[in-house]
Formats: structure tokens, C-alpha cells, sequence
């Protein structure tokens, strides 16, 4: 059994938002992991998204680090780096898509408002740390990742972007206060530019061909 | 990848169905086990309550399908999410009754 920590805690980007993100390698199924607590992979898979240049796998070989090893040696070390990245394009049209839906769910009077805005973070957040890991060699795996692609930087000011963080956390960890609703219509209001800016992100994956 | 946008789809409907009724606080906004628990606890939910109880089951089925996808067990992904849908089809007869 190996124990890692990764994330922002591992990055030393602490806030009080921040959650401890741990990674479980087992054999097998292991009822000892709650899967609400750690990202829980079996060995064979680990080797697996190594091979494939999962996103991942390169958050893991970049910025993790160990807690516990059951045979001392850093497996994760040991497997070198993640073979290169090379399906930005393809993950970069997923989450727009995930956008998408949660974008139609709004708009088709969600009563899940507080759910639609915190997929609509998460897919912000992932394209972008796609992106920068299919077209840089500066890959961000941040929360802000898609306030930190410099001139490709989602234009949107900070307490909007705030607001479907706010909503990711009431979704995932159950924390903090409901949104109000001028918060909900702020949201709203931006999503015609978030979708401008997922497009054309994929539109230069795809017409570059750099991923 | 499309299990884990599956999921996110098996999530938008759970949380539709619960959501249809108008809660006296506050909606689900997800099906964390720290997010069920605070739509029980703000709304004053018994957690034995019928509903709580199949909310609870899919949320933990999701999970597991989560960790299981890791493995690429496709057969065990296959009747994990068979249950989940059978769950919801009685979540929303649960909700029906009350809503």
C-alpha cells in the first residue's frame, strides 16, 4: 500500500477552501479507503494511465508527495514520467460539453442550480488544466487554472469566478453559505463569455494541432 | 472519461428528482456523503427517512462505480449501474409520493 498527498497541499497553495487531496495505491479492492476521502487506484492502473500520458498521472508525477510506503520505495518515483500527453483535444471538447449540459440544465429552470454551477467550475477548471498541459510546459493544476493561461486567460472578474467555486464546494464538501440569488443571475450573465472562451480554446487545440 | 460524464448525467437526474420538491431550507446540491449530510441536517430530515436512505445508496454506489471505473472492471461497472438506475426509479416514486 502506498499513501500520497497531492493537490494544493502538496503545492503549498493553502487557503481555507483548501481540502486535503490523498491518493491510495492498492491490491485490489480495499474497504479500508473511503472513496469520499481518497482517489483510490490499484497498481495496474497506475502503471496504465502512465502509459496513456493521463492528466492525472502527470498531476501525480509533478506535484505529489509521499505519506505512507508499506515496502519504503517510492513507487510513484520509480515509475519515471508519464508518457507524453496526447489527448488535449479530445478532453478539451468533453468538458466543453460537460459545459454544455450543465449550461441547458440551467437554463431548462434547473432546480439544481448550486449542482449545474459547480460542473460548470469543474469543467472550466479541467479545460483549462488540459490546455495547459497539452500546450505548455507549464502545466497548472490549480484551482485558478483558468485564470493562469496568461493572454488565454478566462476573462472573467475574480468574485464571478468565486461565485462557481463557491458552488463546487457546496456541492462536493458541503461547505459554506447557499448562493444568493444576484449570485445565480451573475453567474448566469457570464456564461455566453465562458462558452466564447471554452470554444476557442478547443478550436486552437484542434487547429493547431498541438495536443 | 464518458463514465465519469456518466456519472456526472446519473447526478443531474438524482438531484432533478430530489429537487423536485420544494425543500423548507435548502436543496441538494450533491451527492457527497458532506453534501447529503447537510440537506438532512438544514432541513430537519430524519437520516432513516425512506428517501434519505436511497439518496444515501446511490451516492455510495456512485462512489464505488467511481473507484471501479479506476479498475476498468466493465462487467461490475455494468450491474453497479444497473442498480443505480433501479435506486433512482424508486427514488422517484418515493419523491412522487411526497412532493
Amino acid at each position: 500500500m502506498h499513501i500520497y498527498a497531492f493537490g494544493s497541499i502538496s503545492r503549498g497553495d493553502v487557503s481555507q477552501d483548501s481540502d486535503i487531496d490523498l491518493l491510495a495505491i492498492v491490491k485490489g479492492y480495499d474497504a479500508r479507503f473511503n472513496p469520499e476521502d481518497f482517489s483510490i487506484y490499484s497498481y495496474k492502473r497506475i502503471e496504465e494511465i502512465w502509459d496513456e500520458g493521463n492528466p492525472f498521472a502527470w498531476h501525480l508525477s509533478l506535484q505529489s508527495k509521499p505519506i505512507f510506503l508499506s515496502d519504503e520505495i517510492d513507487f510513484l518515483k520509480n515509475l519515471g514520467k508519464p508518457k507524453p500527453y496526447m489527448h488535449c483535444l479530445r478532453d478539451c471538447e468533453k468538458f466543453l460539453n460537460l459545459f454544455c449540459d450543465a449550461r441547458s440544465s440551467m437554463l431548462d429552470n434547473s432546480v439544481s442550480l448550486v449542482f449545474d454551477l459547480s460542473t460548470i467550475f469543474l469543467s472550466i477548471r479541467n479545460i483549462a488544466t488540459c490546455f495547459s498541459l497539452g500546450t505548455s510546459n507549464r502545466p497548472d493544476f490549480s484551482r485558478s487554472s483558468a485564470l493562469r493561461l496568461e493572454a488565454k486567460s478566462l476573462q472573467l472578474p475574480k468574485d464571478v469566478y468565486r461565485i462557481f467555486e463557491k458552488a463546487r464546494i457546496l456541492s462536493t464538501r458541503g461547505r459554506g453559505e447557499d448562493l444568493t440569488s444576484g449570485e445565480v443571475e451573475t453567474a448566469l450573465k457570464s456564461l455566453s463569455s465562458i462558452h466564447e472562451w471554452m470554444t476557442k480554446l478547443v478550436t486552437e487545440a484542434r487547429n493547431e494541432r498541438i495536443c | 472519461m464518458s463514465e465519469f460524464v456518466n456519472r456526472m448525467t446519473v447526478q443531474r437526474r438524482v438531484l432533478q428528482i430530489v429537487n423536485r420538491k420544494k425543500w423548507e431550507k435548502e436543496a441538494l446540491f450533491g451527492l457527497s456523503g458532506k453534501a447529503i449530510e447537510r440537506w438532512l441536517t438544514i432541513n430537519l430530515i430524519d437520516p432513516k427517512n425512506r428517501l434519505a436512505i436511497l439518496v444515501k445508496e446511490i451516492s455510495s454506489k456512485l462512489f464505488f462505480l467511481a473507484s471501479k471505473s479506476q479498475e476498468q472492471v466493465s462487467e461490475d461497472y455494468r450491474l453497479l449501474s444497473e442498480d443505480v438506475s433501479n435506486i433512482t426509479e424508486r427514488l422517484e416514486h418515493e419523491v412522487n409520493q411526497i412532493a
